[in-house]
């Protein structure tokens, strides 16, 4: 056997963009987006829809030309190739299996064009049906096929292609809520810890936060911040993150001198005196917890308390210093504690 | 207020029951009529009364070389220019679906020629192919090339017959197909694009398949049609030169309207009906889905 060349570590393994921006006319879609995802990373991108995930994924896919910056994969500039040349693997949001073809063939059907050895092929297709749990159904259409074994079919589809970048457009919007918990782990184990950088768009923050290393949040074509959940979610760069990380959302109080306080529902405690006080509007009791819909003088609240805390008619409210966030009321830019 | 106690299939029955009426007056009746005439004498030499006369009308149809000989073009024109007008369609269809500014414009623009009648269609192509006057003859003129009877033999006039149909008839299938492409996602086609398809293997791999369905009803719609053709030879050719050019359906109305034997011409009608019946059979089948691919 020969030994293999030792090969020179890549000047930066993963995925680097570089002021990566796309308009169409007098509209942009994605504005000067700069960040880098590391080898076996999974990035999510979330945001309101229109605020340019999708498109941040097309560009890196090469389905749409940008309209300035680059895009460097193990330090190769891939912003010129054609999407068929970039080795990416993407996952639709509709999964876009070929209706036509069975769920081997419609694995096959890259291979072939690629030109692979039937047998080759045949090989890798079985090794990636069985990773999946898919041998069984691989004579089936898509049509005959549910939403889960759907997508399942469309990650092996992407996997199989043995891909230097990992894209996933909403891949999971299409199933129930129960299904999606259920398979945020499993996508985990696939997907992430491999050689290649994932990045996964999303609009909902409780999948970015379950599947995601790190979330980059975008708005209006602009990246509002990047980090981790935890640090999204205690540290965030304004109240536009603030708000859209967490659920409940935020409470949002008018404040002296231009300024918002932001507090968390799960950071309300009631206490005996000395407090905010509230009158309880409504009240969702949840199971493991209940959600309070208070009016005060400083206005409207929502607190989430244990689900057997007893609650009278009127409160008071108290929260610990340390949970406070300040946002400039004009520009929504988080400011440091007072 | 709760949805009504009625029997649904009750109803649904009487729902199509004014739907199924029409089709019977304008379709099943014509059809059964003409079946009937075709077993009976009904020409000037019965007075034009329909009298019974057994099989003869379809004997006489079974040695009639004219019949067999008009039988043989039709078919040959409908396969032919249907045939033409499936790859030209298909073509007009994927340039259309292109995405571009003006695409509206350019997709009425293209469906002209199948919005015009016929038979001015047909008066026009008359005068394009004129000989010495049309506009193809000046242009012929035009390179110093002597005039040409474009129909004056029994090979060209077909041959410009069939451009003439194809003209006319090549948007029709161009808009069933591109309603046909407008049905398939993009995303399939950008995912065979990140495979690194080339378009002519998208085409091949992905829009063909997806669009058999269309095909195959355009290639219905226009078979049907094409075996019926009548306006068309009737002002362009009258069928000729030298009965070249006839049609089903021109032999038939000559039969009922010139000859005045209406018993032959009904039988013509419903043998015509029958070989389009064992095309669109054939064609169907034909185009049915075929079983999976299996790669195993």
């Amino acid at each position: 056997m020969i030994n293999a060349m030792p090969v020179p570590p890549s000047p930066s393994p993963g995925l680097r963009i570089e002021g990566l921006s796309r308009r169409l006319g007098e509209r942009t879609l994605l504005a000067d987006l700069n960040l880098e995802v590391g080898p076996g990373e999974c990035l999510a991108l979330l945001g309101p829809s229109g605020c340019g995930k999708t498109t941040t994924l097309r560009l890196l896919a090469g389905l749409d030309a940008a309209s300035a910056g680059r895009i460097l994969l193990d330090g190769d500039d891939i912003s010129r190739l054609s999407a068929g040349d970039r080795r990416v693997a993407m996952v639709f949001q509709s999964y876009a299996l070929y209706p036509h073809l069975s769920v081997a063939d419609n694995l096959a059907l890259g291979l072939r064009i690629r030109g692979m050895a039937a047998r080759e092929r045949e090989e890798r297709i079985m090794a990636v049906l069985e990773l999946l749990q898919l041998v069984e159904l691989r004579l089936r259409r898509p049509a005959q096929l549910s939403g889960g074994q759907r997508q399942r079919v469309a990650l092996a589809r992407a996997l199989l292609r043995q891909p230097r970048l990992v894209l996933l457009d909403e891949p999971m919007s299409n199933l129930d809520a129960q299904l999606r918990e259920e398979l945020r782990p499993e996508l985990r184990r696939l997907l992430c810890g491999g050689s290649q950088p994932v990045v996964y768009v999303t609009h909902d923050q409780q999948e970015a936060m379950g599947m995601a290393d790190r979330i980059a949040v975008l708005r209006e074509g602009r990246l509002q911040q990047i980090g981790s959940a935890r640090e999204l979610y205690e540290k965030p760069a304004n109240r536009f993150v603030a708000a859209f990380l967490g659920r409940p959302a935020i409470n949002l109080l008018p404040a002296e001198g231009q300024r918002q306080l932001g507090l968390r529902p799960e950071h309300l405690v009631p206490v005996e005196t000395g407090g905010l006080a509230a009158r309880l509007q409504q009240r969702e009791w949840w199971g493991h917890q209940q959600l309070l819909w208070l009016e005060s003088a400083r206005g409207d609240l929502r607190m989430l308390v244990a689900a057997d805390q007893p609650l009278p008619e009127t409160l008071e409210v108290s929260w610990r210093p340390e949970h406070e966030l300040w946002f400039d009321s004009h520009s929504g830019e988080r400011l440091a504690a007072s | 207020m709760k949805g009504f106690p009625m029997n649904t299939s009750l109803v649904n029955t009487l729902l199509m029951l004014p739907a199924l009426l029409l089709l019977a007056i304008v379709f099943a009746w014509p059809l059964l009529d003409s079946a009937w005439l075709s077993t009976q004498a009904s020409s000037v030499l019965t007075g034009l009364a329909p009298t019974a006369n057994g099989g003869a009308n379809w004997q006489r149809l079974l040695g009639d070389a004219r019949f067999w000989q008009d039988a043989a073009g039709t078919l040959r024109f409908a396969v032919v220019s249907v045939g033409l007008e499936l790859v030209l369609g298909l073509a007009m269809a994927l340039v259309l679906h292109r995405p571009g500014r003006g695409r509206g414009w350019l997709r009425a623009l293209a469906l002209l020629p199948w919005a015009l009648p016929s038979t001015v269609l047909a008066l026009g192509w008359r005068w394009i192919y004129n000989d010495p006057y049309g506009p193809l003859n000046s242009l012929l003129k035009l390179f110093g090339a002597p005039a040409y009877g474009f129909l004056t033999t029994p090979a060209t006039t077909w041959l410009f017959t069939v451009l003439a149909d194809v003209w006319k008839t090549t948007p029709f299938v161009a808009l069933l197909l591109l309603a046909g492409l407008q049905s398939i996602p993009a995303e399939l086609e950008e995912s065979l694009v990140l495979e690194g398809a080339s378009p002519s293997q998208i085409l091949r791999r992905l829009t063909l398949p997806l669009l058999r369905p269309w095909i195959s009803l355009a290639l219905m719609f226009r078979l049907a049609q094409a075996l019926g053709v009548f306006e068309l030879v009737q002002v362009l050719t009258r069928g000729g030169p030298a009965g070249s050019t006839e049609s089903l359906a021109l032999y038939a109305y000559l039969n009922a309207m010139r000859f005045l034997d209406f018993g032959y011409s009904a039988t013509l009608v419903v043998a015509t009906f029958l070989l389009l019946l064992l095309l669109t059979a054939m064609g169907w089948l034909l185009l049915r889905r075929r079983p999976l691919e299996i790669s195993r």
